[in-house]
C-alpha cells in the first residue's frame, strides 16, 4: 500500500466513525484527536478496524505510534507493504 | 464449544457490551437467564398491552453537535444511527417538596438555573459556584468516597436545596443512604439537569429489538432461559461457564453483567467487597383511561416528591416509605403518538426483607402489594388530582419481583452501593460491568459494558 493509500484508509475509517468529521482543515504532522474530537474510546475503533480490515495486530504499547496521520502512515508503511 | 467472549446477562449493558464486540469479532455469545432480554429494562404483557418495567425516562439527552455527550459517544461506538432511535424530549420535570418548594427543570437548563435564582436568591451564588466545580470536576479519576452532601451544603449553605438537588439524583441512580459519592453526583446532575431527559418512540422492547438486530447482523449470538450455574476457573482465570442444564462453554474471555456478589457466587468465592444495606424500591403503574383529567402537574414527565417534613433517602423500617418518591407519566414527552390509555407510575423507597418475610404466604403478599397500590394513590392525587375513579388496570412490583426476574441480589436495583469502576473483580480475563461497575441509567448502562468491553477485551483479542 502505498503511503498515501494508507493516508487515504486512515481518513476513511475516521469517517466512518464519525461522518460529519471535518478533514479540510485536518494537519496531517498534528495530533488527529484534538482536531477531530476523537476521544480514546473513537481512537480504539482506528486499532480495531485495521485489524478486521487488514488483519493488523497493533500491540497496546503501539497505540502513541498511531497519533497524528503522518505518524500513522509512517508506523503502518512497513506493515502494510504487501496489502 | 469455545468463543472468545462470553456475556453473562442480556440487559443492556450486555447488550451493549455484545454489540461493541461482535463489530470487529462476530464470536460473542450473550447469556440470558430470563425468558426475555433487557434485565431490570424489559417488559411483560397484560390485558394484550406490553408494559414496559424500569424506564421512566432516559437521562443524557444531547444534541447531536455535541460530540464528546456521553449519548453521541454510545451511538459512535455501537453504531446505531440517532434516527433509528427515534428521540423525544420531555416535557419538563419537577421537583416537589409539599409545603416546602418547588423546581422546575427542563432539557433548557436556564430554566432550572432560573427557578433557583427566583426561589434561593440566597443560594444562587453558592450554586453557581457548584456550577464551576461540577464542569471541572473529573468523575472518572479514581478517588475515594467524597461526600456530596457536605459539599452541596457548604456552598448553598440550605438544608432544602441541597435535599431538593439530591433527590432525584438519589432517586434515579444512588445505592447509597441519604448521600452520593461526589463523583457521582456530578455525573447524575450532567445527565439529568444539564443533559436532561428523553425517551425512545417506541417500547422498551423496541429499543431491545434494535440493539438485538444490530447485534445480531454482526453475528453476535444469544442465548434466553440460559441460565449460568457456575464459572469454572482456573486461578485467576476464567475458562468456562457451565450452564443449569449442564452444558458447558469454554470462552478467552468473560464479560459479568450480573453483579459483584452475584458473580463471586457463580465462582463460588466468597466476595471480598463489604455488605453494606441494599435500597429495594416498589412501583406502582396505573393505567387510565384516555379521558383522564389531571391538574396542571400532570403534564410533567416525571415529578420526584417528597412530602416528609426532611428527606430521607434510606432503607425504610416499614414495607414502604410513603413520605418520598416519583411519579412517571410516559406519555408526556414531546410529539409521541397519542397513546390509548394515560399512565401514572409511582416508586417509593421499599424493605426487601419485611417483603421477603411475606413471601411464604402468596395471599399475604399479594394483600400487601394491594396496600401498597391502595397508599401509594393518595400520595399522587395529592400531586396530580383524583384519578382514582379513571383506574383501569393497576399493578406493583416489589423488591420480590424485581429480585425473581432480574436476580439482583434483594432486588435492590441500583445494586451493591461499593462500585468497582474498572471492572477488575481481581482475575485476568473476567472482568465486571453494568449495575456494580458504577454507571448507571440506560445510557450509563450501556457506557459501562462498551468500556469495559474497549478498556479489557478488545485491546488484547
Amino acid at each position: 500500500m502505498t503511503r498515501d493509500a494508507i493516508k487515504d484508509l486512515i481518513l476513511e475509517i475516521i469517517e466512518d466513525i464519525d461522518e460529519d468529521a471535518d478533514f479540510d482543515t485536518l494537519q496531517a504532522n498534528q495530533p488527529l484527536r484534538d482536531q477531530l474530537d476523537l476521544d480514546s474510546m473513537d481512537f480504539l475503533d482506528i486499532v480495531m478496524e485495521l485489524r478486521k480490515r487488514h488483519k493488523l495486530q497493533i500491540p497496546e504499547e503501539d497505540y502513541p505510534e498511531l497519533a497524528s496521520l503522518d505518524s500513522c502512515v509512517n508506523y503502518l508503511e512497513p506493515l502494510l507493504k504487501n496489502a | 464449544m469455545h468463543v472468545p467472549l462470553i456475556i453473562i446477562g442480556g440487559g443492556l449493558s450486555g447488550l451493549a457490551a455484545g454489540l461493541r464486540f461482535a463489530r470487529f469479532l462476530p464470536d460473542v455469545l450473550i447469556l440470558e437467564k430470563h425468558s426475555r432480554l433487557g434485565g431490570l429494562n424489559s417488559y411483560y404483557y397484560r390485558n394484550n398491552r406490553l408494559f414496559e418495567t424500569g424506564l421512566h425516562a432516559i437521562t443524557n439527552f444531547a444534541e447531536p453537535k455535541d460530540k464528546k455527550a456521553p449519548l453521541n459517544r454510545l451511538l459512535r461506538q455501537l453504531k446505531i444511527k440517532r434516527k433509528e432511535l427515534d428521540l423525544h424530549e420531555q416535557n419538563r420535570s419537577e421537583i416537589h417538596f409539599l409545603n416546602q418548594e418547588s423546581l422546575l427543570f427542563s432539557n433548557d437548563f436556564t430554566l432550572f438555573c432560573n427557578e433557583i435564582s427566583e426561589k434561593f436568591p440566597n443560594s444562587f451564588a453558592g450554586f453557581n459556584e457548584l456550577l464551576n466545580i461540577i464542569d471541572e470536576y473529573d468523575p472518572f479519576a479514581p478517588r475515594d468516597f467524597i461526600s456530596a452532601r457536605t459539599i452541596i451544603l457548604e456552598k448553598l449553605h440550605d438544608q432544602l436545596l441541597t435535599d431538593m438537588l439530591l433527590c432525584p439524583l438519589m432517586y434515579y441512580g444512588s445505592s447509597i443512604e441519604n448521600d452520593m459519592d461526589f463523583g457521582q453526583f456530578v455525573i447524575m446532575f450532567r445527565a439529568i439537569f444539564q443533559e436532561g431527559m428523553f425517551r425512545p418512540g417506541g417500547t422498551i422492547k423496541d429499543l431491545l429489538d434494535l440493539l438485538t438486530n444490530h447485534y445480531q447482523t454482526h453475528g453476535g449470538k444469544l442465548r434466553t432461559k440460559a441460565g449460568v450455574k457456575r464459572i469454572i476457573k482456573d486461578g485467576k482465570k476464567a475458562v468456562a461457564v457451565e450452564l443449569e442444564d449442564g452444558e458447558q462453554i469454554q470462552c478467552d474471555f468473560l464479560l459479568s453483567t450480573i453483579g459483584s456478589d452475584e458473580t463471586f457466587n457463580l465462582l463460588d468465592t466468597p466476595s471480598p467487597i463489604k455488605d453494606m444495606p441494599r435500597l429495594g424500591f416498589v412501583e406502582t403503574i396505573f393505567e387510565l383511561s384516555p379521558e383522564t383529567k389531571l391538574n396542571k402537574n400532570g403534564n410533567n414527565t416525571i415529578i420526584f416528591f417528597n412530602n416528609g417534613t426532611t428527606f430521607n433517602y434510606a432503607k425504610p423500617t416499614d414495607r414502604v416509605d410513603f413520605n418520598s418518591g416519583v411519579i412517571c407519566m410516559p406519555q408526556n414527552f414531546q410529539n409521541l403518538d397519542v397513546r390509548p390509555y394515560k399512565e401514572v407510575r409511582t416508586t417509593h423507597l421499599a424493605n426487601y426483607d419485611e417483603w421477603k418475610s411475606l413471601s411464604h404466604d402468596k395471599a399475604l403478599y399479594t394483600a400487601a402489594k394491594d396496600e401498597t397500590a391502595a397508599a401509594s394513590l393518595p400520595v399522587a392525587e395529592k400531586i396530580l388530582g383524583n384519578f382514582g375513579k379513571n383506574i383501569v388496570y393497576r399493578d406493583t412490583f416489589t423488591p420480590l419481583t424485581i429480585e425473581r426476574f432480574t436476580t439482583k441480589k434483594h432486588g435492590a436495583i441500583y445494586g451493591n452501593p461499593i462500585k468497582i469502576k474498572n471492572g477488575d473483580i481481581g482475575y485476568t480475563n473476567l472482568f465486571l460491568a453494568g449495575t456494580d461497575q458504577g454507571f448507571l441509567g440506560i445510557v450509563g448502562s450501556m457506557l459501562s459494558g462498551v468500556s469495559i468491553v474497549n478498556q479489557h477485551i478488545l485491546p488484547r483479542i
